[in-house]
């Protein structure tokens, strides 16, 4: 099946983009870093691709058109792993942090990696109570801020490194190689700023959505709850780091566990009997 | 293809040859060289060597007798003793050590790439560049750039200043628009001073008990001269600070330091303390965003980069030897009247 093979294609080349990466922060090849972005390009290409491919699959069935694929694990998590490579591609490449590739990608190819492994690529009916264009803005809205969080996670893991490599007054190679502080520092705190915003107004589409559906914006089921409790790391690390004037670690430990949180809201899906149960394919 | 290289560089124990070449401009060498009927050559001079590259076919080679000739009647001094004669692969695989800096005098210095490429410039002005040494000088400043972009040779400061400023980069990324705050007046004080102003730091306040001589060192930077009384306010202001007083207790106290972070809004703090006794309390250095390195830490990164400079050396010279017969292999190839295809297989970033 032409999806499944090229969404394999474009996982092996995110797989061999984070090995460049890697290669490229270990040695500053510079070959290796146009390599990285040789195979992160190969492999959008196969994945947009396979996306074209599914939605047409998807589409076969008159109730799904003009809806977006994105209703089970499969998709939401190719999806992610899309937008992710996508932004990073942006933020990143564009900035000449290339380097970086090797904080960011991994968690694309983990993403893309997991729903080809792991996840049931079948198509099928859309359940009735999904059949609203809120469908193709709340979860999309959100996960494309999930994929910016993501890149932001993978800047603030190299930014904990430069502070530590720093602090220890014995910098070594990696310190050099590594972007300076205060632009790790600047491009975090950014990609945050930036995608807060975004994520709060997926949730409050989901509040009007649940409302028309159910006459109810909110019922603090697992999903949403977690779902509030990133939003407010994320708000205090903006909170600390630029109304206090806060730098060094703390500011970033509060923005990865508003990262942990953010996976937890995601994949914590399965143990929400409530609204949010459709991920799993129901 | 013939290629002879001449060069007189640092590496010769008698310095009159390479003083007397000095002093010629290379476009009158190169125009010297033109009337006496050579067609491609290139010089290079730059206060450390004066080296000559000239190529021709093999049956109508440049020899370097009529080289030296010319240059001799140019300088007005004997030359021929203290040249270093070089041919062919020889020739070549000098010129790329040359531009990979590790002929330098200070190994791996970045200004020869520089000069390599005015030497071929002026040459390429004059007429006096044809396929050979096109190819030969191209080829020099790709392996330049590419031993720079992959090996160690050119990072790894040797010395307690550029050390410092190379952390201040890892800290600030540009130093250009930062600001630098000095406190003392000595030796020590204005040699930071000159290291800082280098990479565009561009406000410079300096803070010494001694009023006038702070203001003194100031002038000769552009910088400014703070009260003693004042230096905690200017604490604010600084990205950078270099202590180097003679005060016989720290300067710089804990609560000084906290004082003057809250009131930064987050910006980095990089405070480098060399004096002894020391200006600036050890425990500044656990405040979050500030990062206190003493003369012993610096000195810990010079001689742990002079170890690792060692290795990045064989590298450089590993990649300027296989370019080399690389090269050597496409110059082979012009005599047999089948040239090979040549091009920048790869680019350094």
């Amino acid at each position: 099946m032409a999806q499944s093979l090229l969404s394999w294609g474009a996982f092996l080349l995110y797989v061999a983009a984070c090995a460049a990466a890697f290669v490229y922060l270990l040695t500053k090849n510079a070959r290796s870093s146009r390599l990285m972005l040789i195979f992160i390009g190969c492999g959008l290409a196969a994945h947009l691709l396979a996306f074209g491919i599914r939605l047409a699959v998807f589409w076969a069935y008159p109730e799904n058109r003009w809806f977006l694929p994105v209703n089970n694990f499969f998709g939401a998590l190719s999806y992610m792993s899309l937008a992710l490579v996508a932004a990073f591609f942006v933020i990143e490449a564009r900035k000449r942090l290339g380097i970086l590739g090797a904080f960011v990608l991994p968690m694309a190819a983990l993403s893309l990696g997991l729903a080809v492994l792991r996840a049931d690529p079948a198509v099928g009916p859309l359940a009735p109570k999904l059949r609203s264009y809120w469908l193709n803005i709340h979860p999309m809205v959100l996960m494309t801020a999930y994929a910016a969080f993501t890149n932001a996670f993978g800047v603030g893991l190299a930014l904990l490194i430069q502070e530590r490599q720093i602090k220890s007054r014995k910098p070594s190679e990696l310190c050099y190689r590594l972007p300076s502080l205060d632009e790790l520092d600047a491009l975090n705190g950014m990609i945050i700023a930036v995608t807060l915003p975004v994520l709060v107004t997926g949730l409050v589409m989901g509040a009007v959505w649940a409302y028309e559906t159910w006459g109810r914006a909110w019922s603090w089921d697992p999903k949403e709850t977690m779902s509030l409790i990133t939003a407010l790391l994320y708000g205090e690390f903006l909170w600390l780091r630029y109304v206090r004037g806060q730098r060094g670690r703390t500011p970033v430990y509060v923005s990865m566990l508003g990262f942990a949180c953010m996976l937890a809201t995601f994949f914590g899906a399965e143990l929400s009997s409530g609204r949010h149960d459709f991920l799993g394919g129901k | 293809m013939k290629l002879v290289c001449l060069s007189w560089s640092h590496r010769a124990r008698a310095g009159s040859a390479r003083e007397a070449l000095a002093s010629v401009p290379v476009e009158r060498v190169l125009a010297e060289l033109k009337a006496r009927g050579i067609c491609e050559a290139a010089a290079l001079s730059t206060c450390n060597r004066f080296e000559l590259y000239a190529a021709g076919s093999p049956d109508a080679a440049p020899s370097a007798g009529v080289l030296i000739a010319a240059l001799e009647d140019l300088a007005g001094a004997a030359l021929a003793e203290q040249a270093e004669r070089r041919e062919d692969a020889a020739a070549a695989a000098h010129l790329f050590s040359v531009a990979a800096g590790l002929d330098s005098l200070v190994v791996g210095e970045t200004e020869i790439l520089g000069q390599v490429k005015t030497g071929y410039e002026s040459a390429k002005a004059a007429g006096m560049t044809g396929k050979r040494l096109n190819v030969l000088f191209q080829r020099a400043l790709f392996v330049g750039k590419k031993v720079r972009a992959e090996t160690a040779v050119a990072s790894g400061s040797s010395s307690v200043p550029s050390v410092a400023v190379q952390l201040a980069e890892t800290i600030f990324g540009r130093l250009e628009g930062k600001s630098a705050l000095i406190l003392g007046a000595g030796a020590m004080a204005e040699l930071a001073a000159k290291h800082l102003a280098a990479r565009g730091v561009s406000q410079l306040a300096v803070s010494n008990r001694t009023w006038e001589r702070a203001y003194q060192l100031a002038a000769r930077y552009q910088g400014e001269a703070v009260r003693w009384e004042n230096f905690p306010a200017e604490l604010e202001r600084a990205d950078v600070v270099i202590a180097s007083t003679g005060a016989p207790a720290a300067v710089l106290t804990r609560a000084i330091v906290e004082n003057a972070v809250r009131r930064r809004g987050g910006r980095s703090l990089f405070m480098i303390d060399i004096a002894m006794p020391r200006d600036i309390e050890e425990t500044v250095h656990g405040i979050d965003g500030v990062y206190l390195y003493r003369l012993e830490d610096l000195e810990a990164i010079v001689a742990k980069n002079m170890a690792s400079r060692a290795e990045a050396v064989a590298a450089a010279r590993r990649i300027v030897d296989a370019k080399a017969s690389e090269f050597g292999a496409w110059a082979g190839s012009l005599s047999t009247g089948r040239e090979r295809s040549f091009k920048h297989s790869e680019n350094p970033a």
